[in-house]
């Protein structure tokens, strides 16, 4: 009976354990697909190229980084459409230029993804919705207050914001990736927080979680306002790449971070995952769109692929999974 | 009296706990002295998880007053309670499996290295201290709790328990999974030393009597008295467990021919936790199932009604040999096999539809004419099985989530017997049903073995076995471990059973 524990499972790297999660197998996809994009396309390893790729990526990628962090805690974001529609419209009705109007702004899009997470969290943690009824709700919300403040695709975003986050720094680093530099290096450390272990806890089983004396609602509410924050900067990146207001602009945001969440190794059921996998799970959406392009296929079928590529990720992903349990057992 | 409080490790007096009509504790008082090792005892739904729970700080008490080395304890969180020295290893084990176990010793709190974050190697050496002061030093710290086999799983919960608890240790079922069970018998002689007071629940008595010197017994709620385990028979206790009166209101039960025909045969059934159980249930008998929590009785009947698979074995209904892959399929060998579920509300009822037509349901087709149900035709058929189970024709158009408990385990009950199948298997048929359904539910279930049917029921109510079963099959560790006829069902003997006491029967059937 104690044969188990006196020979506990076979124990890995930490390298070899990233290579077979989820964010190993995103990260290959990743460098295969950039590989056939090089050979279709033989400026795809220059720096324009690749900026321009980080710079249509990074929305996307912080928008699924932020879902993570809720899908983790065993939950649904869907503010993320309404967030980011929201700060889209508010950076191009409101413009402030200078590198002062820019700060104002990236605040001011934090504070207003942080005030919809806070409310999504209290209505959560607190009077026991559902994630998906609560997140709906406020996604509705703030849709609505974005048709209200901009009606019609229009406004104008400030020029310092368009020209210098969609610029490179010494012309070698796009300054887009930065803020998922910046996304990854806060993660890494808050996943060193008690709450940050605590998010996984309660991810995994919310009842032994608290009598392991987690304080669930308070890991719940700021997994939603750190979620809402990336929202609010994914929204402000986005103005950056579009230059204009549109209020239905978070609107394709809905779908694609699930897939990028679940691209990148985080299953929807909650407790595991990295919100790493996440970022690369949305680079992979684009750089597909681009590949496909550049080996001549139709937009149209853009959709048609990333629904195979995600569904076969998954896939491998389980079977991989599946496969090392079975050693595990051994 | 105060010198005698200042002696007591822990007080609880009066402590009641009530779920909206449900009273879990009515009135509960136990005393603890420092460095004594207590029994809790009681029968599955005595209240001995709610006193676990709210000594544990995750439930706050309706009433009453507990206090710590004489100043008040009213935690107000699990983590407040370990902070005051309490700490729980709960019965049903809060590990968390995608945590390491290193990470699942330190919750909620993890040291700190570097710029305020978590250390993983402070953790590892501080979690690997504490396994080697505990006897675990052969865990890695570093493995996940997922890949833990249950038995690992639940020494590491213990142990977890043992580092928060200075004052006040609580073990929930401990050795539920437990292989070796010298082990924690050796911590908490330890523990003893270090004057905490330790609170010890186990249906095992013979453990009980080896680690405590008192123990207190509970029914339906309310601490019926403490006792000195050496002063004190297994049978004295059996008896306070039960209580004294469950026999004399004993009804008399039609006797059953021993020669009517088998409706129900079993052979080696095994699958799940269950291994080779045999036994036959005739036409017109009603079997009783005695279990506690675990033993096997879900696999006997989800494996019966082919919700789970066998792994071996075979069943025989009427006498054609039934290969049953679902509840669909066991109503159409023999005379038919119907399954009462377990859970009344995610297994039984259709919440959004009436009680009516929630009845008739399995018989849809029959009702129905031209292949469309008429509300009338359904509420037709729906009135005459609810006269049977006693359920108000007035309820049969209310949605069945309006119902009482009691009324909608009445409409699930005619729902089975509406198949028309003549064997049914019951899963707990009364639980959390008040007195009077009870009543209504044992008359629909004689008076269908009256008219020829049988009937295997589950109870994790002796006073029901006794009262309705021609026959009492024991099980105990997914085995059949005992079987008692007419006179011979009595609740002291089942109880001394279920913990694998038995007359003349080996004890410690595979633990």
């Amino acid at each position: 009976m104690s044969a188990i524990a006196a020979n506990p499972a076979p124990r890995r790297s930490p390298f070899w354990r990233a290579v077979i999660s989820g964010t190993g197998i995103v990260a290959l996809i990743y460098v295969l697909l950039y590989a056939l994009y090089a050979f279709w396309q033989p400026d795809a390893l220059s720096v324009y190229t690749f900026t321009d790729l980080v710079n249509n990526s990074t929305p996307l990628a912080l928008a699924a980084a932020g879902e993570t962090l809720v899908v983790i805690s065993r939950g649904f974001d869907l503010s993320v459409a309404g967030v980011v529609s929201l700060t889209n419209v508010l950076m191009a009705v409101y413009p402030l230029d200078g590198p002062g109007g820019a700060l104002v702004s990236l605040l001011m899009c934090c504070a207003i993804g942080a005030v919809v997470g806070m409310i999504n969290g209290i209505l959560v943690a607190r009077l026991g919705l559902q994630t998906i009824a609560a997140t709906l709700g406020t996604m509705i919300v703030c849709q609505g207050l974005a048709l209200v403040i901009l009606d019609a695709p229009g406004g104008m975003v400030a020029d310092f914001v368009t020209y210098t986050l969609t610029d490179t720094l010494f012309g070698v680093v796009p300054i887009a990736g930065l803020f998922l530099v910046a996304a990854i290096v806060l993660w890494l450390a808050f996943r060193r927080t008690n709450t940050g272990i605590g998010l996984y806890a309660i991810g995994a089983d919310e009842q032994s979680a608290r009598f392991s004396g987690v304080a669930v609602s308070g890991v719940r509410i700021t997994a939603f306002v750190g979620a809402g924050i990336l929202y609010g900067v994914a929204g402000f990146m986005l103005s950056a790449q579009t230059a204009t207001g549109n209020p239905t602009a978070g609107t394709p945001f809905l779908m694609l971070t699930f897939a990028a969440v679940a691209l990148g190794g985080t299953p929807l059921s909650g407790g595991r995952g990295s919100l790493v996998g996440s970022i690369l799970g949305a680079g992979t959406l684009m750089l597909l769109q681009k590949v496909l392009f550049s080996g001549g296929v139709s937009s149209f079928y853009t959709g048609i692929f990333q629904g195979f590529v995600l569904v076969l990720a998954i896939v491998f992903g389980n079977t991989v999974a599946r496969l090392l349990r079975k050693d595990d057992a051994r | 009296m105060s010198t005698d409080e200042t002696r007591l490790a822990v007080r609880i007096a009066k402590i009641a706990k009530s779920y909206g009509p449900t009273v879990a504790l009515d009135s509960v008082s136990i005393d603890l002295r420092p460095g004594e090792v207590h029994a809790l005892l009681g029968e599955n739904g005595a209240g001995k998880s709610t006193l676990v729970k709210i000594l544990s700080g995750v439930v706050k008490p309706d009433s009453g007053s507990m206090s710590i080395l004489g100043s008040p304890y009213t935690p107000h969180g699990i983590v407040d309670a370990r902070t005051q020295g309490v700490a729980t290893a709960f019965q049903e084990l809060s590990l968390l499996p995608n945590l390491s176990i290193a990470e699942n010793l330190m919750l909620p709190k993890m040291p700190r290295g570097m710029l305020g974050l978590a250390s993983h190697r402070s953790a590892m050496a501080a979690a690997g201290r504490i396994l080697s002061d505990y006897g675990l030093a052969h865990f890695d710290p570093d493995t996940p709790v997922g890949v833990l086999s249950l038995s690992d799983c639940q020494r590491l919960e213990i142990v977890r328990a043992f580092t928060h608890a200075a004052k006040l240790l609580i073990l929930d079922e401990p050795t539920a999974a437990l292989a070796d069970v010298e082990w924690l018998f050796e911590l908490v002689r330890r523990q003893k030393t270090l004057q905490t007071a330790i609170l010890y629940i186990s249906h095992r008595l013979g453990e009980v009597r080896t680690l405590c010197s008192r123990a207190t017994i509970l029914r339906n709620g309310r601490s019926i008295g403490t006792v000195e385990l050496s002063g004190a028979s297994d049978e004295n206790i059996f008896e306070m467990m039960v209580g004294r009166s469950a026999r004399e209101t004993i009804n008399a039960l039609p006797k059953t021919g021993e020669a009517a025909p088998v409706a129900l045969g079993v052979k080696g059934l095994s699958g799940g936790i269950l291994s080779d159980v045999s036994f036959d249930v005739r036409q017109g008998e009603i079997v009783g199932i005695a279990a506690l929590e675990g033993q096997g009785q879900r696999d006997l009947f989800r494996t019966l009604i082919g919700l789970a698979k066998a792994r071996g074995g075979s069943v025989e209904i009427d006498g054609v040999r039934a290969q049953i892959s679902s509840p669909g399929a066991a109503l159409h060998f023999g005379n038919g096999l119907a399954y009462l579920p377990e859970d009344r509300k995610s297994e039984g009822i259709l919440a959004g539809l009436t009680t009516a037509s929630n009845m008739v349901l399995p018989i849809i087709s029959r009702v129905g004419r031209s292949g469309i149900v008429w509300p009338a035709g359904e509420r037709r058929a729906a009135r005459e099985t609810a006269a049977v189970v006693d359920l108000q024709e007035r309820y049969l158009h209310f949605k069945i989530d309006e119902l009482s408990g009691g009324n909608q385990q009445k409409a699930l009950l005619a729902r089975v017997i509406m198949t028309g199948a003549r064997t049914l298997l019951l899963f707990d048929p009364t639980r959390g049903v008040d007195v009077g359904t009870k009543q209504s539910i044992y008359e629909a279930i004689r008076k269908f073995a009256a008219d020829g049917g049988s009937v295997l029921f589950y109870s994790s109510e002796l006073p029901e076995l006794v009262h309705l079963a021609h026959r009492c099959i024991v099980l105990y560790g997914g085995r059949i471990f005992a079987e008692y006829q007419g006179d011979a069902i009595d609740e002291q003997t089942i109880v001394g059973a279920l913990i694998g006491h038995a007359r003349g029967a080996k004890t410690g059937v595979a633990a």
